[in-house]
């Protein structure tokens, strides 16, 4: 039920109101002047307020004033006397809801009574409201705010060296691991450098055409590239980008930086032990095939000083042929290490590659009629004079080409008509296919596997145990493949691919 | 009748070599070039002792040394090695092959290091059949 306080100096007009009020279901208390209605007031808090303007002490306009003071929102009704204007603007300009005239008519106090409780219920909604509202925002902002703060701490507790700029290039986002990277301190970049003052040139101008070029968002692919670091430390890393936008209009950048240091230096590492190894392997290579020569010497000594002692002449001939044959594998052994410790880049120039196989089997010729193989070449006429490394060609060739006629010398099976093929092939538009192949002993996938590894020979003393390395080694410098097939007791094909270019002169 | 060595060596030098130490101490040499002609030639003259490369070409010493090892009646035919590799990588790879399922071999005889001193080749000679 709404309280009303009534405020008249008239006991008469209090009464008649009161009864008129309580019949439409009011609470009313009454006051006879301005100071016992404050009392009232204060203790009953009732919404609406109706009171006389005109009382002896306190008049109403004072009571509104002391009223809107205590609680604004309270609705006071002022009742003038007729044509009252003055005090009614009055009362209006101090916060009255409404006034009516005397004498008071049960219409006129219905409607300001009426109005002055919609006014309540309004206020009272747009509190509710207000308070809604108000809820809904702190909510929305402890939202947001966590939200923010997942994400910067997401961007702090990155690997990754994060840094994101405004549209200007200016540094917004810094995160730990870029100040690790860039070696700045978050303090002094944040809001006070460009991206371009910490990025090497090539980033920086890529980002700076980004942002002038045409709107719209813009991934930038990863890519490897070097990071000078503040203090001149060249930095390896990953790098990944984005021109960022909103609405098709660009809003700043963002660059993702992995540091590859450690990754770079367990590659270095990993590339060292491998070369170790093959070090490692070379030097028990080379140290099994000296000391055959060794052994070759030392006979060949005791076969001389055996000769001297006894005056034969035979003994001291077989001895001196030893020691000079021995001398010859040490030179053969110490000519293969260095050309194949050389780095050698391949010297194109215009040749015949058909002319260079029939030198190889003109050269072996002899060699394979000693062993009772038979050399067949059979060459692609379309090849004509191109641009390649003729003596990388040469050497390739003869070394394949000697391997085979080996190959065949080795073969148990003495039934056979051996067989060394030499065939050229013109492949692609810049390949030629050279084909080596013979039908002598062929190999197990044992011997395979450790084919191309050095000092794997399977020769026995007639090999060092390089020839294969240098082959592929030579190859592999002229941007061309290897690949062999072979069967025990069947043969082996080798097929080496070289890349050529035209001819130089026309 | 002098005692029969043979040896066995891809290498003409080593072969040689070996076959002079053999005679100047008067024994009777033998040569074969490979494992397999070097097992038959076993087979056929019974030879006192064998001098044997274990590196030669497709593994035919290494084979040549299991047969005879592995064989009851030339199994007691004592071996020299004489080889490139150091003797602990020999064992090694004896060891291993008996791994993967080959028969247990015994150590040969005597392992000799090259460059072996004529010497020190005629005293295993010695020591092994007087």
């Amino acid at each position: 039920m709404d309280k009303i306080l009534l405020v008249d100096d008239e006991p008469d007009i209090l009464r008649v109101l009161s009864i008129s009020l309580k019949a439409d279901g009011y609470n009313v208390t009454t006051a006879q002047n301005g100071e016992d209605a404050l009392v009232l007031y204060r203790k009953e808090s009732p919404r609406i307020v109706l009171t006389d303007i005109k009382m002896p002490g306190m008049n109403g306009i004072e009571v509104l004033r002391e009223i809107k003071k205590i609680d604004d929102e309270t609705e006071v009704i002022i009742i003038t006397g007729h044509g009252d204007i003055e005090s009614a603007i009055e009362a209006l300009q101090y916060g009255a809801s409404d006034f009516i005239n005397k004498p008071v008519r049960d219409e006129a106090l219905s409607i300001a009574l009426k109005r002055a409780k919609t006014k309540i219920a309004i206020n009272q909604k747009l509190k509710e409201y207000t308070l809604d509202l108000e809820q809904k925002v702190a909510d929305a902002t402890r939202k947001v705010r966590r939200q923010a703060n997942f994400q910067s701490k997401l961007i702090r507790s990155s690997n990754d060296g994060i840094v994101a700029t405004d549209e200007n290039l200016q540094v917004v986002i810094y995160n730990p691991s870029a100040e690790y990277i860039f070696g700045y301190a978050r303090k002094d970049v944040i809001n006070k450098m460009l991206a371009s003052d910490i990025y090497p040139a090539e980033l920086a101008d890529l980002f700076r055409e980004e942002m002038n070029g045409p709107n719209g968002a813009k991934e930038i692919p990863w890519k490897e590239t070097r990071i000078i670091s503040r203090n001149g430390d060249s930095i390896p890393v990953g790098f990944a980008g984005s021109i960022l936008s909103e609405k098709g209009r660009k809003m700043g950048s963002v660059a993702f930086f992995q540091d590859l240091r450690e990754i770079k230096r367990l590659e270095q590492e990993l590339l060292k032990n491998e070369r170790l190894a093959a070090i490692g392997q070379t030097v028990a290579g080379l140290a099994h095939g000296i000391k055959n020569i060794l052994h070759g010497l030392k006979g060949g000594s005791y076969l001389v000083d055996l000769g001297i002692n006894k005056d034969d002449t035979d003994k001291l001939l077989r001895g001196w042929d030893m020691i000079k044959r021995n001398i010859s594998r040490t030179s053969e052994l110490v000519l293969d290490l260095l050309s194949y410790s050389k780095e050698r880049e391949p010297e194109f120039e215009d040749c015949f590659p058909n002319d260079i196989a029939k030198d190889v089997c003109d050269l072996l010729a002899e060699r394979a009629k000693e062993s009772d193989v038979e050399i067949i070449q059979e060459v692609d006429a379309s090849i004509q004079e191109v641009s390649m490394d003729p003596r990388t060609l040469h050497e390739v060739l003869l070394n394949l080409m000697g391997n085979a006629i080996d190959a065949c010398l080795f073969d148990e099976d003495i039934s056979k008509h051996w067989q060394v093929a030499l065939r050229t092939q013109r492949e692609a538009d810049n390949i030629i296919r050279f084909e080596v192949a013979d039908n002598g002993a062929g190999m197990d996938a044992e011997i395979k596997r450790k084919l191309f590894t050095s000092f794997f020979s399977t020769k026995g003393h007639r090999g060092t145990g390089l020839g294969l390395m240098v082959t592929r080694k030579l190859i592999e410098e002229h941007n061309g493949t290897i690949d062999v097939n072979s069967e025990l007791g069947q043969g082996t094909t080798f097929i080496v691919r070289l890349p050529f270019q035209a001819r130089s002169q026309s | 009748m002098g005692k029969t060595v043979l040896t066995v060596d891809d290498d003409p030098d080593v072969r040689l070599f070996n076959v002079t130490v053999i005679e100047e101490h008067g024994y009777t040499p033998l040569e074969a070039t490979n494992g397999e002609e070097g097992l038959s030639l076993i087979k056929q003259e019974k030879p006192d002792l064998v001098i044997l490369d274990v590196l030669m070409p497709r593994e035919s010493g290494i084979r040549l040394y299991r047969n005879l090892k592995t064989d009851k009646k030339l199994k007691d035919i004592p071996v020299i090695l004489l080889s490139g590799i150091a003797q602990k990588s020999f064992l090694r790879s004896q060891k291993a092959l008996t791994q993967f399922g080959g028969a247990a071999v015994p150590e040969p005889e005597v392992y000799l290091e090259k460059p072996v001193e004529a010497e020190e080749l005629a005293a295993a000679i010695k020591k092994m059949i007087g």
